[in-house]
């Protein structure tokens, strides 16, 4: 419990610092907010009203704190562009993300497991090589050009899935499932590349030790010593894998959430920023911020879970 | 080191899992039989059990805001054709007829337009729209601080209300694109009890006239209308529309040939095999009102000589250009005007083959016999990049070397209002009357005259132009500023913009409008 409290401190100067480079590097973009904004038909007396509304008139020091002091209270600010609450575009965007998140996650684990245990057991023979081959390839591929061949061949010329078409997941669970499983395919055939890798090598090195040398002499069988022993040794790094991944997947989702026109947290992030809506930036990146913190708690209570040496401070492995 | 036995049932549980992964990718794809069997994809999204008739629009961009007093994006205006009426209707044909206006006058002198109303018209919220409505949206076009729509409608003194269903409008001085401006998002009527009760926020909850009624939008994705019940100018056929942002170009596409779309905006240049060659989809093509083309600034080196800035202007070839970039879906520039304006000339648009004898002698009498350099800022948009290769080259020809200088969108719109630059690529999406393609870009001292041109004839004309009543006189006055700032060379026009909206077959009752927009009051799906 103290761990939990004492990581969850560790978080607000690490917070505080995401903000400032937030702020800063937005405000380092060429190219004025109000101008972006007002286009190709401002007038230079709706230019200078938009700057003094935006409050751009003002020391960039002095906006940060106004904005700073507002966040503590927990108010992320009115979008610039849209007028409605930084925290309801937020709200409204981040279902679809996590959705997206977990369904590459389950592809991903649903791959890698089956393939990286099949690869370190069957180590050296056509198995082993087939799938490094086929993960080489996974991660290779770019995302966009194996969902757009997904779409065409899935959607365009067979029609068995729908090319776009999300609704959030309470207004209509089979629609949206529907919707969902050529993105999460497309994204989690990629991810499962990744953990698959990671898998093998992990389990290769703990199928050399000792405490599997003395399960098999025990006479435990095949299945038993690579499930019940090997693999919770080997998850480790998995887990750290996952943990990284996972933490990537909720803000970087932005081409397959455009592709699939799913409106997702990632889309909101990188739209904010061609629109200039800094405030929605800030406030979004904010929250991405916070949601890796989670996701790396999350990740080191985990290995307490699979590994209890490491709540004593034991390395491990050992 | 492993059994045989277990060996086989270690590999056969992987193999298990993976069977049931790649089933979760296609099997459970082909067992669904909703999108196959009404033989549509497009039926797969909205629940295709009581046959509603909806229609999926593909947008190039969000809509940002649905109050059409703030907007200030082509985007919006899409939405707004089903949700808003406005005062006056571009005809197919380009010309202005009345729309909420049954008929109207217009006094000798040009200055007062009274305006008759059509009757028994409602908005969505079912209130009237009726003469004391038209007042109170010009003058909250005029007076909401935050509008933007103070520039349309500058010249208008006074709107008064005569009865019922009359109104006259007032204006300062005469302004014959008035009409014009009544076409678009200043004529468009929004209801006065919404706007009050809703004030700051009527851009999240619009009542207007139109065909269409506001459902909700989720920004950055989707914007969602229910057929208008009680639509006074004729039964809408579909029961609901739904604006969609794609803005990846290809899926956009992708999209409508998969059914998930019945219609897209704009198709991308690179795309238009992929429309053309799918049986069930066409390709509408038409010239829209725009222009592209080079800002030269006019005031600094070395395109304060006229003959340099001709130099470039004469060196690009245009028929070469519009055929490399948009495999000739694109018109060939050399005014601001295109097919379909009232100052549309045939004879000034032509484009000229670069002589180079003419270029070797415009570089001589500029003082650079020998050819110069200089600096065009473009943004990074690949296309756009792909228009400053294609530039770069043509003027090298004749010993032109143009550096490009790749920014991004906002700073090339700051370096042009703050003039700090040599030469850019801008065009102008245009305008149904003339003067919004020429009064604000060329006239000494307006708001996107980048460029810096100040030529006093050229200012004459085109005020003159702004405040002429009868069509042929004012279409005779673009044509002499025309041919001023082509000896000029104020600026160099380069292509008009095609407008290329994809469609699905199955929609019908589609007729383009030289606006571009999307018109869904008359479409339907089969």
């Amino acid at each position: 419990m103290m761990f939990v409290v004492r990581r969850l401190m560790l978080t607000i100067p690490i917070l505080l610092l995401v903000s400032i480079m937030t702020f800063s590097l937005i405000h380092m973009i060429p190219g004025d907010p109000a101008r972006v904004i007002l286009g190709q038909e401002a007038t230079p007396e709706a230019y200078q009203a938009l700057r003094t509304e935006l409050g751009l008139d003002k020391p960039i020091v002095e906006q940060y704190f106004s904005w700073l002091g507002k966040v503590v209270q927990g108010d992320l600010g009115m979008s610039i562009t849209d007028r409605v609450p930084v925290s309801e575009l937020i709200l409204q965007r981040l279902p679809a993300t996590v959705e997206l998140t977990i369904g590459t996650f389950i592809v991903a684990i649903l791959i890698a497991f089956p393939a990286g245990i099949l690869a370190a057991v069957r180590r050296g023979t056509w198995v082993d090589y087939t799938s490094t081959f086929a993960a080489l390839g996974g991660m290779s591929i770019p995302s966009f050009w194996l969902a757009m061949m997904m779409i065409i061949f899935f959607a365009v010329e067979n029609q068995w899935l729908p090319s776009s078409g999300y609704v959030p997941f309470s207004e209509n669970p089979a629609q949206n499932l529907m919707a969902m499983i050529l993105p999460c395919v497309a994204t989690g055939l990629r991810e499962s590349a990744v953990l698959m890798r990671m898998l093998r090598s992990s389990l290769l090195d703990v199928v050399n030790m000792d405490f599997i040398r003395t399960a098999k002499a025990k006479g435990l069988n095949e299945a038993r010593t690579i499930l019940g022993h090997a693999l919770r040794n080997a998850m480790v790094p998995v887990i750290t894998t996952s943990g990284l991944m996972i933490a990537g997947l909720l803000g970087g989702l932005v081409i397959t959430e455009s592709i699939f026109s799913i409106p997702g947290f990632g889309r909101l992030i990188v739209e904010s920023v061609f629109k200039r809506d800094y405030v929605t930036v800030q406030g979004a990146i904010l929250v991405s911020a916070i949601l890796v913190v989670l996701v790396n708690l999350v990740v080191d209570i985990l290995y307490a879970v699979i590994d209890p040496r490491i709540k004593s401070g034991k390395g491990a492995g050992e | 080191m492993f059994s045989k036995k277990m060996n086989k049932t270690l590999i056969s549980a992987v193999l298990g899992t993976m069977l049931l992964v790649t089933g979760c990718g296609g099997g459970s794809g082909s067992s669904a039989p909703a999108p196959s069997d009404s033989n549509n994809a497009g039926t797969a999204a909205p629940a295709p059990s009581n046959e509603k008739k909806v229609l999926n629009i593909g947008l190039k961009a969000d809509p940002p805001s649905m109050d059409p007093t703030i907007s200030t994006s082509l985007y919006d205006r899409q939405v707004y054709a089903s949700l808003y009426d406005k005062l006056f209707e571009i005809a197919p044909d380009g010309k202005i007829v009345p729309m909420l206006v049954d008929t109207y006058e217009v006094s000798a002198d040009g200055k007062t337009y009274t305006f008759k109303l059509k009757k028994g018209v409602k908005f969505h919220d079912g209130t009237d729209f009726n003469a004391e409505a038209v007042k109170f949206n010009f003058e909250r076009n005029l007076t909401t601080e935050k509008s933007k729509r103070k520039g349309d409608l500058k010249y208008v003194e006074a709107v008064n209300v005569v009865d019922n269903d009359t109104v006259t409008v007032q204006l300062k001085e005469p302004f014959a694109p008035f009409l014009s401006v009544l076409t678009d998002r200043a004529g468009m009527m929004v209801s006065p009890t919404a706007a009050k009760e809703k004030g700051d926020d009527f851009l999240n909850a619009p009542v207007g006239t139109g065909p269409f009624v506001f459902v909700k939008q989720v920004k950055g994705d989707s914007v969602s209308l229910k057929k208008n019940e009680n639509y006074w100018n004729g039964e809408v056929k579909l029961d609901e529309v739904n604006y969609k942002v794609f803005t990846n170009g290809t899926a956009k596409v992708q999209n409508l040939r998969s059914g998930m779309l019945d219609i897209i905006d704009e198709t991308p240049t690179k795309e238009i095999p992929a429309v053309e060659g799918d049986a069930n989809l066409q390709l509408i093509a038409e010239s829209g009102m725009g222009y592209q083309g080079l800002h030269f600034n006019n005031t600094q080196a070395p395109f304060d000589n006229k003959y340099l800035r001709a130099a470039v202007d004469r060196a690009i070839d245009r028929e070469a250009l519009v055929k490399v970039l948009f495999n000739n879906y694109a018109a060939p520039a050399r005014t601001a005007f295109a097919k379909g304006s009232l100052a549309y000339n045939e004879e000034l648009n032509k484009p000229v083959a670069p002589n180079a004898d003419e270029i070797k002698d415009l570089l001589a009498k500029g003082g650079k016999p020998d050819g110069f350099e200089f600096k065009l800022l473009i943004t990074t948009a690949p296309e756009n990049e792909q228009l400053g290769a294609v530039i770069q080259n043509m003027l090298k020809q004749h010993g032109i070397n143009a550096v490009l200088e790749k920014v991004e969108y906002g700073q090339l719109l700051e370096a042009g209002s703050k003039g700090d630059f040599q030469a850019m690529q801008l065009g102008w999406s245009g305008r149904q009357d003339p003067d919004g393609n020429f009064h604000d870009f060329v006239v000494t001292g307006n708001t996107n005259n980048y460029g810096r041109i100040s030529v006093p004839q050229l200012d004459e004309l085109v005020l003159k132009a702004r405040g002429e009543q009868d069509e042929a006189k004012r279409k005779a006055l673009y044509d002499e500023a025309t041919k001023v700032a082509q000896d000029e060379a104020v600026y160099a026009y380069m292509y008009h913009q095609y407008v290329l909206i994809g469609m699905n077959k199955k929609v019908t009752g589609f007729t383009y409008v030289p606006d571009g927009l999307i018109r869904t009051a008359t479409l339907d799906k089969q």
